[in-house]
């Protein structure tokens, strides 16, 4: 599994731009799914039927966004430095001497205009990625050209250290879950999402297309175990979490008992999940046509947005398994 | 029905945003009589339908009018146990200024089925406090709620993610006034009540479809999700709006006790407002005109872009100290409220469709 989220985490993929993403998840999930098919905003669906003989099956929606957050280029001047805006939520204090790599290939370094004080941290309006140009004509960037960070994977023990684990992680767990699932009573709807970071377009869209009686997301959540954090009880290899609410939605209650329940059952490690800021694709889910009972398994995940984020492996097999045993049975609402 | 208790006994339910049962339960028991068909909506919402008596050709349908007031309330869940005290966040949008001191009931799960037990939000004492806060409002993070329980025992009673509603109960003032947590938005419940209590005795060519929402102190959820599965041909939404109190402005705030508002602005239809204006004039039923240049921070939003488009407008409820334990109303505006909506549903007429048209 190791070697599936090393290769899922060093694809660049920023919101609007998850084609190489995509090929790179179609190929792991082909030959295991009933239908696989790409929607009109990109994401790729994934669908496994139900178990011949099961009574009539409710349709189950799981979310993993398959874009990562990034830059892209809004202006190159003379000398041929890239000036640039962000995709979705990036800290300045993440920058600053950063490395990133363009759609095209081409790597850049980010640097700043001086400050007033060299220890402040500088707006993303003063700071510009350096290409190697000598001059505008030079520059290989074309204005709307985005990048990603550029930052390998990192094996730390049971830690596992990468950008974009917001939430290549989740899409490492859903292909697992598709992988191990053997039969279930459900008419399952894996989907790969764009566009989360930038506003949960691809799962607002993809859950208007299938329809589903039920659904819940895997997304990476934030993190209390580090020094200085407070009012947040989240550790890294506690178990996967069970959001109960975050800063866009509450889970349905009844989502939130049966993997409770089931978590329970199969002695899995879970934990509690009060999310003071941030949301999901579960978000986008519960809002579609007539409503959908939503819930979301998060992956506890440190420095979440920064070009380093980290996760605890047994957390991300729990979550596997989890997944594996809500799928087995039918669920009554 | 009978107003006050009514009113009195919704607001002694918790029913928080995604928890609204214990309140759809008591909403239920008084409209069931009063309509033809009530469920719960995918996500709670509870959707009561009264029929209409136009006639229809066969495989047509029967114009409806949706009526909605959420059921939801605002309150708190628990973040964290820290030595035998809580620490809490918001549901929505409560006023952490006034919290300190506020009974509150924890629904307590750690036992595995669900306990009430007392507690109260406390703050530090200034001079334990950092200096910037020891004499400003406490932010609800540095805030904790007490139990009395030692620490073995709350850790054993009380989950991450545990309710924590207000427990303070309501208080009948002088003048027909009524105070109490979560009157934002159970007056309006009650307005629709009145509503469906006045078309007993009318009849109607429309569809009504009377609904209590979920969620529109998070999201809107539950006028976004019926709005879209029920198609109403108009949507109404009932909601409290800012009253004149101590210390309110003059010019964003409306008379107290002196009729609801009529909401007027993009969210809302024009055609509606003009109808509602009417029809108040000829009841001589007083109300004021609420300008809403933007989102009306109401159901309204969410039922005016559902599926294709549906008019909308709102229907305000003067109210003071909105998002505290102590919501005053005058229960005059909730039922002049309710009937001059009986009264505008009674008077569609079965073509009343054709002839709005958005005119500025």
């Amino acid at each position: 599994m190791k070697s599936l989220i090393q290769k899922l985490t060093e694809t660049f993929s920023p919101s609007g731009y998850e084609a190489a993403i995509r090929e790179v998840i179609r190929a792991e999930v082909t030959g295991l799914a009933d239908e696989i098919r790409v929607d009109a905003l990109g994401n790729l669906i994934v669908r496994k039927a139900p178990a011949p003989g099961s009574a009539p099956a409710k349709k189950i929606m799981i979310a993993a966004h398959m874009d990562e957050i990034g830059l892209i280029a809004s202006h190159i001047d003379e000398n041929g430095f890239v000036r640039f805006t962000t995709i979705g939520g990036v800290y300045p204090q993440m920058l600053m001497g950063s490395r990133v790599r363009f759609y095209s290939g081409a790597p850049g370094i980010i640097h700043t205009e001086p400050l007033e004080k060299p220890t402040d941290t500088p707006s993303v309006e003063k700071m510009f990625i350096d290409v190697g140009a000598k001059s505008r004509k030079d520059c290989p960037i074309k204005v709307g050209e985005v990048a990603a960070f550029e930052r390998p994977f990192l094996e730390l023990g049971d830690r596992l250290v990468a950008k974009s684990m917001d939430d290549r992680i989740g899409c490492a767990v859903a292909i697992e879950a598709l992988r191990a699932l053997k039969s279930t009573p459900y008419e399952v709807y894996f989907v790969f999402t764009t566009q989360e970071e930038v506003g949960t377009r691809g799962a607002e869209t993809s859950a208007f297309g299938i329809d589903p009686d039920l659904g819940f997301s895997i997304d990476v959540t934030g993190w209390g175990d580090t020094p200085g954090r407070k009012n947040f009880e989240m550790a890294l290899g506690k178990g996967p979490a069970i959001k109960i609410k975050d800063g866009g939605m509450l889970s349905d209650p009844r989502i939130v008992n049966w993997m409770i329940k089931t978590a329970e059952k199969a002695r899995l490690p879970y934990q509690r999940e009060v999310l003071l800021g941030g949301t999901t694709d579960a978000r986008a889910m519960q809002l579609v046509r007539a409503g959908v009972p939503v819930g979301c398994i998060s992956i506890p995940c440190r420095y979440v947005h920064s070009p380093s984020e980290m996760v605890d492996i047994n957390d991300v097999q729990n979550a596997v398994k989890l997944i594996g045993a809500l799928l087995s049975n039918p669920i009554e609402l | 029905m009978e107003l006050t208790p009514f009113l009195k006994s919704l607001l002694s339910t918790s029913g928080l945003s995604a928890y609204e049962t214990p309140a759809a339960e008591i909403i239920t028991a008084t409209w069931q009589p009063l309509v033809d068909e009530i469920r719960r909506s995918k996500v709670g919402s509870l959707e009561a339908l009264k029929r209409g008596t136009a006639k229809i050709e066969a495989g047509a349908q029967r114009p409806s009018i949706l009526i909605a007031a959420h059921m939801d309330a605002i309150g708190m869940m628990v973040t964290r146990l820290q030595d035998g005290f809580l620490r809490v966040t918001q549901i929505g949008g409560v006023d952490a200024r006034v919290l300190p001191g506020t009974p509150v009931t924890i629904h307590a799960t750690g036992s595995g089925k669900t306990e009430e037990l007392p507690g109260i939000v406390v703050q530090p004492v200034a001079r334990l406090l950092p200096a910037a806060l020891s004499d400003s409002p406490v932010p609800i993070d540095q805030l904790f709620i007490e139990t009395g329980l030692l620490p073995k025992e709350v850790n054993a009673k009380i989950q991450i993610g545990d309710l924590v509603s207000y427990a303070t109960e309501p208080v009948e003032l002088t003048g027909e006034t009524l105070a109490g947590h979560s009157l934002d938005n159970r007056a309006s419940v009650a307005v629709l009540t009145i509503a469906l209590d006045e078309l007993q005795k009318k009849t109607h060519l429309w569809d009504v479809w009377t609904v209590a929402t979920v969620q529109e102190e998070v999201t809107f959820g539950g006028a976004f999700t019926s709005a879209h599965s029920l198609r109403p041909a108009l949507a109404i939404a009932i909601d409290v709006t800012f009253a004149k109190g101590p210390g309110a402005s003059d010019w964003q705030t409306f008379p107290f006790g002196k009729g609801p508002t009529l909401g007027f602005g993009p969210n809302l239809h024009p055609f509606l407002f003009k109808k509602f204006e009417e029809l108040a004039k000829t009841l001589e039923i007083p109300y004021q005109t609420e300008v809403m240049p933007r989102h009306s921070g109401t159901d309204a939003y969410a039922m005016q872009i559902s599926a294709e488009g549906i008019p909308t407008m709102v229907i305000g409820i003067p109210l003071r100290y909105m998002h505290t334990p102590v919501e005053v109303v005058a229960l005059k505006d909730i039922q002049r409220a309710g009937r001059l909506l009986a009264e505008f549903i009674a008077a569609l007429e079965s073509d009343f469709v054709e002839k709005i048209v958005w005119e500025d």
